[in-house]
């Protein structure tokens, strides 16, 4: 079975391309995540910058234990004897009391000097070029908490991790070593680094900038902060997007989902109309309201409109033909008739009488053709205006048969009627004739000699009268035509003619009971039973 | 003195056809073929008794006009309808603008002027106030086929010539079925099952304006009708 997806369903899965605009916001904060993040290297870099510049030709601070490599004018001017670098540079394996006291004053000023460039969450660090960290300055983790997180900060935490406040800052000297930044930074050139606390929950930036002692490089510079900052104006963005996208979505979906209900509420409306504008006969029942709306769905419903008002022109011409025709023709036979009277009394030679009489005939014929025609279309009419009352169907159908015993000598009739009162709402006059259409169909159809059986039975509040004859089967498809207008289905030719109406006012009766007519083979295929089944009234 | 007849139709062939058979029987005959006419002719001189089409000519009602100006000029003229339409909405309309009876035009000319004939012998019969001699006695029912009067418990139905006719036929031999078919006959008239009842309907309302618990008439659906004696 085919998946049966309703308009609205549809709509609403069309909306969902819509999403593609909260994606595009999450490129453009990425995009200004990573612009931020080069913003926030650059800014660290150039504070590394600045102290490494102070510390500039101060080798003596960086408390180095291996000689420095001379440079060519340095040693020039050492030979003035006035470069104290060279002096300062061997330290002594036994430096003993004093040299240690000068290097907690070094270290004093180096961490003089970091307090003055110090930022809130910025980490610097002076490292010497044999990687023992001089002085250390700020911490990574913020002083003090930077306000709660908002309310739909809070309801998003799920969807957006805020940056962790609590995170391992331990400094870890062979990190230090093997950052690239830092060995980049003593090989001459500052750098950047992007890396992990060594617990994963927080990224660190760090930028170095090499201490220059004239060509040598002494030390290093690193400051390193969090992305925490840039993570919160991220997140911040974030909780933005996802909150007026979701906002944007739910109006969007919403506007969509009544969009679409209108839409299909007012196609169900016009399919419900046309349904309901042909009735089960064929007929059209009341013509659909043509929508005024200006879109495609009123135009469908205006031209559904005028197609039915046409179809219902068409077949009111169709129906009333039959009467229509009727009575037209029934003046031109007056015509014949007055004159074939007139030409009886003038009186004829006894052979032209016998072309009279043969003329009489056919008249007559002609006669029962057109008020057989006009009967159908008759009762329609009366039908309309036509009393209802209780009566007993047993008994009209009792004295039909009897009466037909008498109508059709040559037939022989059983006659199966419940033995109490079987009460239903109609005319028992209509009753009458529907039976008579039924015996006298039954009657041209029956087999010699085999009687027509009519029975009656009522159960449950259905009133169940059927006529069955052997004889000719129905062929398969046209049991539910026979009771339709002008449609007969017989094997030809035959005295009496035949229109297709009897059966159809037979169903107009029943229908007029409130009840309805079905033709079936007989179980043995010996045969056909008509059906009628009526409402009884309690 | 010749009886006249006036015949209103529109249709020509069907009209010489009527006059020639009405004249054959010794009437006179003035034939108009519309409403405008025939009202000129009337207003000189009014005929003994008009048969008219309900269909004149532009006219869809035009017979129907014409019945009720002729039934305002004169109480007692015999009117009869005589058309091609035979709805029972036609029927009723005809005989409450007054007419003595409708006739669909598939009658034959015989049956035609056995009615012409018949209401003209009521006419006389109202006129000179003479008791007939075909008196029917049934109980409480009184038919006088000469007069075509009927009295139920001494007080006269007003039927029109087929109604009398079927009351005749049903009264005749009480207690026996009559089918439809010889209902028909009786009443001389061609007409489909359908409009048997219905007159059948309209004549137990008339016994019934009289004597509302009036059921002397049965239906024997299937068969016909018959007309039920005292205590049976």
């Amino acid at each position: 079975m085919a998946l049966r997806v309703r308009l609205r369903t549809k709509l609403a899965l069309v909306s969902l391309v819509l999403l593609i605009v909260p994606w595009t916001g999450y490129r453009y904060i990425v995009e200004m995540e990573r612009f931020l993040l080069e913003g926030q290297q650059q800014a660290l870099l150039a504070t590394a910058k600045a102290i490494a510049t102070t510390l500039h030709e101060k080798p003596a601070l960086m408390r180095l234990t291996t000689p420095l490599r001379a440079p060519r004018q340095e040693t020039d001017a050492a030979t003035d004897g006035s470069a104290p670098v060279e002096t300062a540079i061997p330290v002594p394996a036994d430096m003993g009391q004093s040299a240690d006291r000068d290097a907690s004053r070094e270290d004093e000023s180096l961490a003089e000097l970091l307090r003055g460039a110090e930022r809130s969450n910025v980490r610097l660090w002076i490292a010497n070029r044999e990687f023992k960290i001089l002085a250390v300055a700020g911490s990574l983790k913020p002083a003090e908490a930077d306000g709660e997180p908002g309310r739909w900060q809070r309801l998003l935490a799920w969807l957006i991790h805020p940056p962790a406040r609590d995170f391992d800052d331990a400094f870890d000297e062979d990190m230090l070593a093997a950052g690239p930044e830092v060995t980049g930074a003593l090989l001459g050139a500052g750098g950047t680094r992007v890396r992990n606390t060594r617990d994963d929950r927080a990224v660190v930036v760090s930028a170095a900038h090499p201490i220059w002692a004239a060509d040598n490089v002494v030390g290093v510079v690193v400051a390193e902060e969090t992305t925490n900052p840039i993570l919160s104006v991220k997140n911040e963005a974030l909780g933005r997007l996802v909150i007026l996208t979701l906002a944007a979505l739910g109006a969007v979906g919403l506007f969509l989902l009544g969009f679409a209900s209108r839409l299909s509420a007012r196609i169900r409306r016009l399919r419900d109309e046309a349904e309901s504008a042909v009735d089960a006969r064929g007929r059209i029942a009341s013509l659909a309201t043509a929508s005024t709306a200006g879109d495609e769905i009123g135009d469908l419903s205006r031209s559904f409109s005028t197609i039915l008002g046409r179809l219902a022109q068409h077949h009111a011409y169709l129906e009333s033909l039959a009467s229509r025709l009727s009575h037209e023709l029934r003046t031109p036979v007056a015509v014949v008739q007055s004159s074939l009277d007139n030409l009886r009394m003038e009186g004829v030679s006894p052979q032209a009488a016998v072309y009279v009489e043969r003329a009489g005939d056919g008249l007559t014929r002609l006669s029962r053709i057109l008020s057989r025609m006009s009967e159908a279309s008759r009762l329609e009419a009366s039908l309309v205006a036509r009393e209802r009352e209780r009566y007993d169907l047993s008994t009209v159908v009792g004295n039909c048969t009897e009466g037909y015993r008498l109508a059709y000598p040559a037939q022989d009739f059983v006659l199966e009627v419940p033995g109490f009162p079987v009460m239903v709402n109609g005319s028992p006059d209509l009753a009458a004739q529907l039976l008579d259409k039924l015996a006298a169909n039954a009657a041209d159809f029956s087999s010699p000699g085999r009687p027509i059986r009519v029975a009656l039975s009522a159960a449950a509040g259905r009133a169940v009268l059927a006529v069955a004859n052997n004889g000719p089967c129905l062929a398969e498809g046209t049991a539910g035509k026979l009771f339709d207008s002008m449609v007969s289905i017989r094997p030809g030719g035959g005295e009496e003619p035949h229109l297709g109406l009897g059966l159809y006012v037979a169903r107009l009766i029943a229908e007029f009971h409130g009840g309805s007519i079905a033709a079936e083979n007989l179980p043995g295929r010996d045969g056909v039973a008509v059906v009628v089944t009526l409402p009884t009234a309690p | 003195m010749a009886r006249t007849i006036a015949i209103v139709e529109d249709d020509p062939a069907i009209r010489a056809n009527y006059v020639d058979a009405l004249r054959r029987q010794g009437y006179e005959v003035s034939a108009h073929a519309d409403r405008p006419a025939a009202m000129a002719a009337f207003a000189i001189r009014l005929p003994d008794l008009a048969l008219i089409d309900v269909g004149l000519g532009d006219e869809p009602e035009g017979g129907f006009e014409l019945c009720r100006s002729l039934r305002a000029m004169s109480a007692r003229l015999p009117i009869l309808f005589l058309s091609a339409r035979d709805s029972d909405f036609d029927i009723v309309s005809g005989l409450r603008l007054g007419a003595d009876d409708y006739l669909t035009k598939d009658i034959s000319l015989p049956h035609l002027l056995a009615r012409v004939a018949a209401l003209f012998r009521r006419v006389d019969a109202l006129t000179a106030g003479s008791p007939g001699e075909e008196v029917l006695e049934r109980g409480e029912l009184r038919l006088d086929a000469k007069r075509f009067v009927v009295s139920w418990r001494d007080r006269p139905v007003d039927l029109t010539l087929t109604e009398f006719w079927m009351v005749h036929s049903l009264a005749k031999f009480p207690g026996h079925v009559k089918g439809r078919d010889q209902l028909m006959r009786d009443a001389q008239l061609v007409v489909d099952e359908a409009t048997i009842t219905s007159h059948i309907k309209r004549i137990r309302k008339k016994f019934a304006a009289v004597d509302p618990g009036f059921d002397r008439i049965d239906t024997l659906y299937g068969m016909g009708y018959r007309w039920t004696s005292d205590g049976a």
